[in-house]
């Protein structure tokens, strides 16, 4: 195994298996039509609520998306198998988690405009929305990834894992909803977008060695 | 300076003994030292001009609220620990110390509920202080559970490192951020770099109060540290020695 042929390999069972990754699509749709059946359907209670709702969901889709992220390679015994390759567990997880990322970001992205105009979102701040949604996702799986590696060999992992990670997300929401809400009245927002890319930076230094310690673990 | 105090804190048996002379010394002179605070700033200590006597809630509240970020940073720093050094010590300090964490965190919490009512006019209010310290009390509840829900005690320990030390990480951007998202509570009471703003009858028992709260809840999780190290060596041959010789 070497790091080009896991990718490959990787890239190839998630494009294969596009059903796992259309659940999560159509998670985050479902979610963002629960606020204006739930709450109130009228323009301007959405418009002002629209990049809330949208980073609500995604969080959540997300959270659900990576949860089973290891399960497969745990059960079948692909986790002993990165472990014996001599390869850096760190960077396996790395490669995995950024293609993830770009298998569900890319469709979400396409997603977010529709969603945009159903919630009544103005395009100026639409595209705000698409920053913070570049910049703060990936922090949002890198930090999951911690929660799916702790939780890889409980058979019903999925309720514990979003009580740890949930409490991790908060930062992120705040300052990518901060940034919306600070364009909408007017205001500068880079501040915001900065500690975004901050937070995901911070992320890709942590997690991945983290989620190599809760691996080994589970695996040994 | 010597390092052999932290490596004999890796030995469970050293501690043991170590915590069987200090435990019931602390907790009751945390017992007697709260007693002392609660009593002198809930009977003698002067009125709050502006708040009257509903401010004396702050004897309660704010000991929990800073012990409630003090345990959090022992179960983050013995995570740290326990992920390089491998210490035995650190994940039965993180299981002992944990509920009490998730405890203060709660009387924090219901506390300041209690002095919003006749301050704010609320029992609670989206405010940033009370946010973070409801986080606080999630993660508490977070790393309780993982250390339930693991049937493997090896992973398990694993596990509550993992959540401190990323928790620990994430605990100033998490306070900063909501910080910064909605603010209405007052500033923090202590600061070591200022004098306090308050007159010195009305510090002095917080002071006490919250030594007082610090010592009883190192007492109590060193009794609940020398239960678990029994629990988890209960196969070596000196605790097989301690409990024949003194009882449990």
């Amino acid at each position: 195994m070497t790091y080009f042929s896991f990718t490959k390999g990787e890239l190839l069972t998630l494009l294969r298996r596009k059903q796992d990754t259309m659940n999560a699509l159509i998670f985050f749709l479902m979610v963002v039509i629960l606020f204006p059946l739930g709450v109130s359907p009228s323009p301007e209670f959405l418009s002002v609520a629209a990049g809330g709702i949208i980073w609500c969901a995604a969080s959540l889709a997300i959270l659900m998306s990576v949860e089973g992220m290891f399960k497969e390679d745990f059960n079948d015994g692909c986790l002993e198998q990165w472990l014996v390759s001599g390869l850096s567990l760190p960077v396996l997880i790395l490669l995995k988690v950024s293609i993830h990322w770009l298998i569900v970001i890319v469709p979400l992205l396409i997603m977010a405009p529709i969603l945009a105009q159903m919630l009544f979102l103005p395009m100026d701040i639409f595209y705000v929305l698409l920053q913070t949604l570049i910049l703060g996702t990936p922090a949002l799986f890198l930090i999951g990834t911690i929660g799916s590696a702790l939780t890889v060999s409980l058979r019903h992992g999925a309720v514990l894992m979003l009580l740890i990670i949930i409490p991790f997300y908060l930062p992120v929401i705040i300052f990518s909803t901060g940034a919306i809400r600070a364009a909408q009245s007017g205001m500068l927002y880079d501040g915001q977008i900065a500690i975004l890319a901050a937070i995901s930076l911070a992320s890709l230094v942590v997690s991945p060695i983290m989620s190599a310690i809760s691996i080994k673990a589970s695996v040994s | 300076m010597s390092w052999t105090w932290f490596h004999k804190l890796g030995s469970p048996k050293w501690f043991f003994q170590f915590a069987s002379r200090w435990s019931l010394g602390v907790f009751l002179s945390g017992v007697v030292l709260l007693l002392i605070g609660l009593v002198w700033g809930l009977a003698f200590a002067p009125e709050d001009y502006q708040q009257g006597n509903s401010f004396r809630i702050i004897y309660i509240h704010v000991p929990a609220a800073i012990l409630a970020q003090s345990c959090y940073l022992g179960l983050g720093v013995a995570g740290f620990v326990f992920l390089v050094w491998q210490m035995k010590m650190a994940p039965i300090f993180i299981k002992s110390v944990a509920p009490l964490g998730a405890l203060v965190a709660l009387i924090a919490l219901v506390s300041g509920a209690i002095w919003g009512k006749p301050t704010w006019g609320t029992w609670w209010v989206w405010d940033a202080r009370l946010t973070s310290v409801l986080v606080l009390f999630l993660l508490y509840m977070g790393v309780i559970a993982i250390q339930n829900s693991l049937e493997d005690k090896i992973l398990a320990d694993k596990a509550v490192a993992v959540i401190g030390v990323v928790g620990l990480i994430n605990l100033p951007i998490i306070k900063y951020s909501v910080e910064w998202w909605n603010t209405l509570h007052q500033p923090a009471t202590f600061k070591l770099t200022e004098k306090p703003a308050m007159p010195m009858e009305m510090w002095l028992p917080l002071l006490i109060s919250s030594l007082g709260l610090y010592l009883f809840i190192a007492g109590l999780a060193m009794l609940r540290m020398q239960t678990e190290v029994l629990n988890r060596e209960r196969r070596s041959s000196w605790v097989k020695e301690e409990v024949l010789k003194n009882g449990i």
